[in-house]
């Protein structure tokens, strides 16, 4: 009923004519009911002023055609393309801007790099080097993973920086070797400091270092620089694993070994820029038979 | 191999994929449902201008304002015709409409005003009716004030219900609201009218 706070609809259903017999039979005998048939009476009553659908659409016509529609097709939002050349430019200018230049070389290649100071890199094969070109007046720092060649100009103390060690020297020329666990630092000019997790090294022109693990090892070697520059690696007593390492980075093939003694000790030289003949050399002298497969990128070795 | 070239590339390469998301704003419609189609258009406004307009009214409570704000939403309606379909048609002509309402009152509190908008009507049976001659003008005049100091909601319900003749269910599917929240507000209209009015 009408007094029945529960009931919040009992109005809206009387208008709709829902109320059951008995409920409207109520409804008419209370005191408030002539009161709603007045107010439903009067608005039923009520209107709107006119409303001139054919003149209203005529003078939105007028006003449409002042304002042609865009044709289809041609709606190009605006943001999102804004949106997208701002982010291109942030992007190219971060890459613009970042001082840390890096470089990378793939199987079989090298690349010289004039460090800011005149001074001189040159990676080997499958090598990553990068440096802060900013700062580089405060350090001479370079990060390196792989191998490379430093000639180094006089000046502040130069760094090479990598997992297994750091190197750093005042003025010379000195190579670099650190991939995995295998660190090799060659000085050809001047004097080189070597410092390890274990070891420190000072290596004056013609002295190697090499850390294999965790054995430290010395020697005096000849030349003027590292043979690869000239296109032929070389090395001395060193496992044959590194070796197998060295031509699958020069080359960019894959050496299966099945059962063979990766300990082996090797010395010898192997060139750079012809597989068949390094695979000959090194092989024969490990006295050992290999396969080289149709498209030259998997050697199986044979016992 | 030097890596700041390898970065410009990639960069490069989201940007023209960016470009292929483009693509859909122009997706061509068929004609028939294309609110773009003059007489799908025309035939749109005749059928949906009045209400439209009148929803506006009772909402924002000025009649002559309703009809501008019913010819810029029909106008923006036209502008997007290639965006909005007819089936989507309606709900986008009442979204703009009330945002346009809404923008014009946003700083002024709008009066309802009744007074050369508000008639009666001289077709209806209801008018012969004992009833409603027995109604003063006296009368006429309190309800319709009554009627523009009910709350917002409960007018714009009312109003639906009482001059445009719809039912509940048509106004909540206006409102985007339940039925039974129609209902609630409908008894609640008349419950404030009844105070309002009083005894006379």
């Amino acid at each position: 009923m009408l007094g029945d706070k529960k009931d919040d609809i009992f109005l809206s259903r009387w208008i709709n004519g829902e109320l059951s017999e008995q409920e409207l039979e109520e409804f008419r005998t209370h005191p408030e009911y002539d009161h709603y048939v007045k107010i439903m009476t009067g608005a039923d009553a009520l209107d709107l002023r006119d409303y001139d659908i054919e003149k209203e659409l005529q003078s939105l016509k007028s006003k449409k055609s002042s304002q042609a529609p865009k044709k289809i097709g041609k709606t190009i939002k605006l943001w999102p393309v804004i949106g997208i050349a701002a982010s291109i430019a942030i992007i190219i200018g971060v890459f613009l801007y970042n001082p840390n230049s890096s470089f990378v070389t793939e199987y079989g290649e090298t690349l010289s790099v004039q460090l800011p100071d005149g001074s001189e890199m040159i990676l080997n094969a499958k090598s990553k080097a990068s440096f802060n070109q900013e700062n580089w007046k405060n350090t001479r720092l370079v990060s390196l993973e792989g191998e490379a060649f430093f000639k180094v100009k006089k000046g502040s103390k130069f760094t090479v920086e990598t997992t297994n060690g750091e190197v750093s020297v005042l003025g010379t020329q000195f190579n670099v070797q650190s991939q995995n666990s295998f660190f090799e630092v060659n000085c050809y000019e001047g004097k080189v400091s070597v410092v390890n997790r274990a070891n420190t090294a000072i290596l004056t022109a013609g002295k190697a270092y090499r850390n294999i693990g965790s054995s430290a090892e010395k020697w005096t070697f000849t030349g003027e620089q590292p043979t690869w520059l000239t296109y032929t690696s070389s090395f001395k007593s060193i496992p044959i694993e590194y070796v197998f390492k060295e031509l699958e980075k020069q080359y960019n093939i894959q050496i299966k070994t099945s059962n063979t003694d990766l300990k082996t000790i090797y010395t010898g030289t192997f060139p750079n820029n012809d597989l068949e003949v390094a695979l000959r050399t090194v092989f024969s002298t490990l006295g050992m038979d290999y396969n080289l497969s149709k498209d030259r990128k998997t050697v199986v070795l044979e016992k | 191999m030097i890596y700041p070239t390898t970065h410009l590339y990639f960069i490069f390469l989201i940007a023209s994929k960016k470009h292929i998301d483009l693509n859909p704003y122009i997706t061509p419609m068929s004609d028939k449902n294309s609110t773009c189609n003059e007489k799908v258009f025309d035939e749109f406004f005749k059928s949906h201008s009045k209400l439209l307009r009148n929803y506006i009214y009772y909402k924002f409570g000025d009649l002559d304002q309703a009809e501008d704000i019913v010819q810029d939403a029909f106008i923006k309606l036209w502008n997007n015709c290639s965006k909005v379909t007819v089936d989507k048609a309606k709900s986008y002509l009442y979204t703009v409409a009330t945002n346009l309402g809404i923008s014009i009152t946003r700083h002024q509190k709008v009066k309802f005003k009744y007074q050369d908008y508000v008639t009666q009507r001289n077709t209806d049976v209801n008018i012969e009716s004992p009833e409603f001659i027995a109604l003063e003008k006296e009368y006429m005049e309190k309800l319709k004030n009554a009627i523009a100091a009910l709350p917002e909601r409960q007018r714009e319900v009312f109003l639906l219900s009482r001059i445009d003749k719809k039912t509940y269910r048509e106004i909540a599917e206006l409102s985007g609201v339940s039925v039974k929240a129609i209902e609630k507000l409908m008894h609640k209209a008349l419950l404030t009218l009844r105070k309002t009015i009083g005894n006379i």
